[in-house]
């Protein structure tokens, strides 16, 4: 192997067999259910990095399956994403994450800075409800419930929020411990296809994990609750501040 | 959270609750069996990274235990390592490593740039034997095999070849998909104590697989096999060289802890 040889591979490790394959990355059918609930200000903010902005109170928890992802597979994941705005404009910074599949977990990490942990989420209906649940080893840290297809919404309601950009903290540490890349990331989704949306009544109770700590922004009411599937490109992104320069 | 604040605690993802935590990294009762084997020259030479040399075409295929682990927990790793020399230092490249364990896997990517996948080896006494597994999904693609403590090594022996440098391929890609780190890592085990050693009568059968590729280094002749159970720490790294320098310099390498031109 010659020097330009691993300039020219070099992506991801293993350098023969690299954890996830360079994108683009196409999502079909991905379901999603989001409760949106009400938290307490204080601990919000003490979460969310400059110089983005919380609007309100809010955390949307997610549960997600993801059958069809190219170089990723079959997976589901779950995660706590909070509306926040950077320099006036609305977007969504994802703080925690949990998959059950290791590219996107390694993938999600290196590339883009998604808080990504390995769990066991699930997604599923159950006679007349949608339940979405997270495990992390044996203890269920997280239970939401929905009435299955209660009322169906306009995709003229959804759309907006799926062309929001994300918003990430990358961090990665040197050989050596100290900070080599502290960024905010932002990244869009691209040809997205809303194939169905619907609400309904929903409730979610989150439990305390010293390694999955999503309790630590509580639920203090249920505001909304969101069911829909989509087919999306999950763009590769931008650094929009640096905090070690 | 102000940006101070952050630029002073940052090491890794999650911020608020990191995935692994700051070493150092002791581990207790740590028992591998190590079963070297002769693969074929071309197939090693197509995977070693300049400036690393291969001498004889030799891989040790590795099945260890880690019950006792700080910060990363209880967990099980398989793997291939290949002997190589630095500038006349020999050591240990690590080629591909499966553990079944998130921390361990994101740590050691991100610090060292072990290249690890998720999937689920084990290494345990069935009568016997001492057996390692390695299974990707439900598909068993290692198998390796050894008489249980049939012959005591001298720990002398086993704490030399602990002592050897272990090197590393760290390649982490930019946000737009470019390669934004591509080093070659040292990195030292620390505190060794080697609690036993023996040798004995050993196996090894890898199998093909798409993302678990250990087959592509063939197993032509087992040389020799080692069980052993050791306290060790696992050092932090130092870049040895960097491969998206090499246009500015075109052999730099760094010797001790300094940039030299070679």
């Amino acid at each position: 192997m010659r020097y330009e040889d691993i300039r020219n591979m070099a992506f991801a490790m293993p350098l023969f067999s690299p954890s996830y394959p360079a994108g683009p990355y196409r999502f079909v059918d991905r379901e999603y259910l989001i409760i949106t609930y009400r938290t307490d200000r204080d601990a919000l903010e003490r979460m969310v990095p400059e110089p983005l902005e919380v609007v309100e109170p809010i955390v949307k928890f997610e549960f997600i399956r993801m059958p069809h992802s190219t170089g990723f597979g079959s997976y589901s994941g779950a995660s706590q994403v909070i509306p926040v705005r950077l320099r006036g404009r609305p977007g969504n910074y994802t703080h925690a994450m949990f998959l059950d599949t290791h590219p996107p977990i390694a993938g999600g990490r290196e590339l883009w800075g998604f808080p990504q942990k390995l769990a066991a989420p699930s997604l599923k209906v159950e006679r007349d409800t949608l339940v979405g649940t997270l495990d992390f080893g044996p203890a269920r840290v997280a239970t939401g419930t929905m009435g299955y297809k209660h009322k169906e919404l306009a995709c003229s309601v959804v759309m907006p929020t799926l062309e929001e950009p994300g918003f990430l903290l990358k961090i990665l540490p040197h050989v050596d411990g100290s900070a080599r890349i502290c960024e905010l990331v932002r990244y869009h989704q691209r040809d997205s296809v809303l194939k169905g949306a619907w609400t309904g009544p929903a409730a979610l109770s989150l439990s305390s994990h010293a390694l999955a700590p999503v309790s630590t922004l509580p639920v203090r009411e249920v505001i909304g609750s969101l069911h829909f599937v989509t087919d999306f490109t999950l763009e590769l992104g931008e650094v929009v501040h640096d905090y070690l320069a | 959270m102000k940006a101070e604040e952050l630029r002073k605690t940052a090491f890794t993802m999650p911020h608020h609750s990191p995935s692994y935590p700051i070493g150092p990294y002791r581990f207790v009762d740590r028992e591998y069996m190590i079963i070297t084997y002769r693969t074929d020259r071309e197939a090693l030479e197509r995977v070693v990274p300049p400036p690393l040399e291969i001498d004889d075409p030799i891989v040790k295929y590795e099945f260890i235990r880690m019950p006792n682990s700080t910060g990363f927990g209880d967990y099980t790793e398989s793997g291939q390592v290949v002997p190589v020399q630095l500038h006349g230092q020999t050591g240990g490249y690590v080629h591909a490593m499966f553990l079944d364990d998130d921390p361990p896997i994101a740590g050691g990517r991100e610090l060292w740039g072990f290249p690890k996948k998720l999937a689920a080896p084990t290494l345990k006494v069935e009568r016997d034997t001492l057996v390692g597994t390695l299974d990707f999904g439900p598909t068993r693609i290692a198998i390796g095999t050894m008489g249980y403590k049939h012959t005591a090594l001298p720990a002398g022996r086993a704490e030399q070849a602990l002592a050897e440098p272990g090197f590393l391929m760290k390649i982490i890609p930019h946000v737009d998909g470019t390669p934004r780190i591509c080093e070659l890592v040292r990195y030292f085990l620390g505190d060794v104590v080697v609690k036993g050693a023996w040798t004995g009568p050993a196996s090894l059968s890898l199998y093909p697989h798409a993302l678990a590729p250990i087959a592509n280094l063939p197993v032509r002749e087992v040389v020799s096999a080692v069980h052993l159970i050791a306290d060790l720490t696992l050092n932090l790294g130092e870049v040895v060289h960097d491969y998206l320098s090499v246009e500015a310099l075109p052999f730099r390498t760094v010797l001790s802890s300094k940039l030299v031109d070679t």
